[in-house]
């Protein structure tokens, strides 16, 4: 792929990442928040890959594919907590 | 070759942001937790997925195996996480009703 292209993109998604953080700012509720920071994770993941493809290498998917499993066990976790008012 | 790749891989990458664009809107307009599930459905499940196969516009194998691998694993978490979220929801809304009602 070109490289203009994927340097528009890469801005795009850092556009992108300011609007999670305006919707993390407007949350009023623990769910809300929670929403907000697995939204923020999904445009973070998107920023690491377009960084890679930009870079040419491949370990920065590697670091999304981490990212995503924290995120996934921290989103289940505050989940169950909200509702029983314990972690597990 | 080489150009067709490069317009699938472009045109994924397009499609992926925008379909994060139409649901990050979604999120700062709705102020609903079930209406902004919905449109965090959109970007967690299939915007990433869709940027995560932009990788065949690369045609670098490394970067391609690595980001089939993330996609699997979006495909099997997104979804959970949603329904986590949406359940505890559900039952955060379920119980001041119940306490509510009078008792006794």
């Amino acid at each position: 792929m070109p490289e203009v292209v994927i340097a528009i993109a890469a801005g795009w998604a850092t556009l992108l990442l300011f609007g999670g953080g305006l919707l993390l700012l407007r949350a009023t509720d623990a769910l809300h928040r929670l929403l907000a920071l697995e939204v923020l994770v999904s445009i973070v993941v998107v920023l690491l890959t377009v960084l890679s493809y930009l870079r040419d290498v491949s370990y920065y998917i590697d670091v999304a594919l981490a990212l995503a499993l924290l995120s996934f066990t921290a989103t289940l976790v505050v989940a169950r907590y909200v509702t029983r008012g314990r972690p597990l | 070759m080489g150009v067709l790749l490069d317009v699938i891989g472009i045109a994924l990458l397009a499609l992926g942001l925008v379909l994060s664009t139409i649901g990050l809107y979604g999120l700062l307009r709705r102020p609903d937790i079930f209406h902004q599930l919905h449109a965090a459905g959109l970007i967690t499940g299939p915007a990433v997925i869709l940027v995560l196969l932009a990788s065949l516009g690369t045609g670098r194998a490394t970067i391609i195996t690595s980001a089939i691998l993330v996609v699997v694993f979006v495909l099997i978490t997104a979804p959970l996480a949603a329904h986590a979220i949406a359940q505890a929801a559900v039952r955060r809304e379920a119980s001041p009703s119940e306490d509510s009602e009078p008792r006794g």
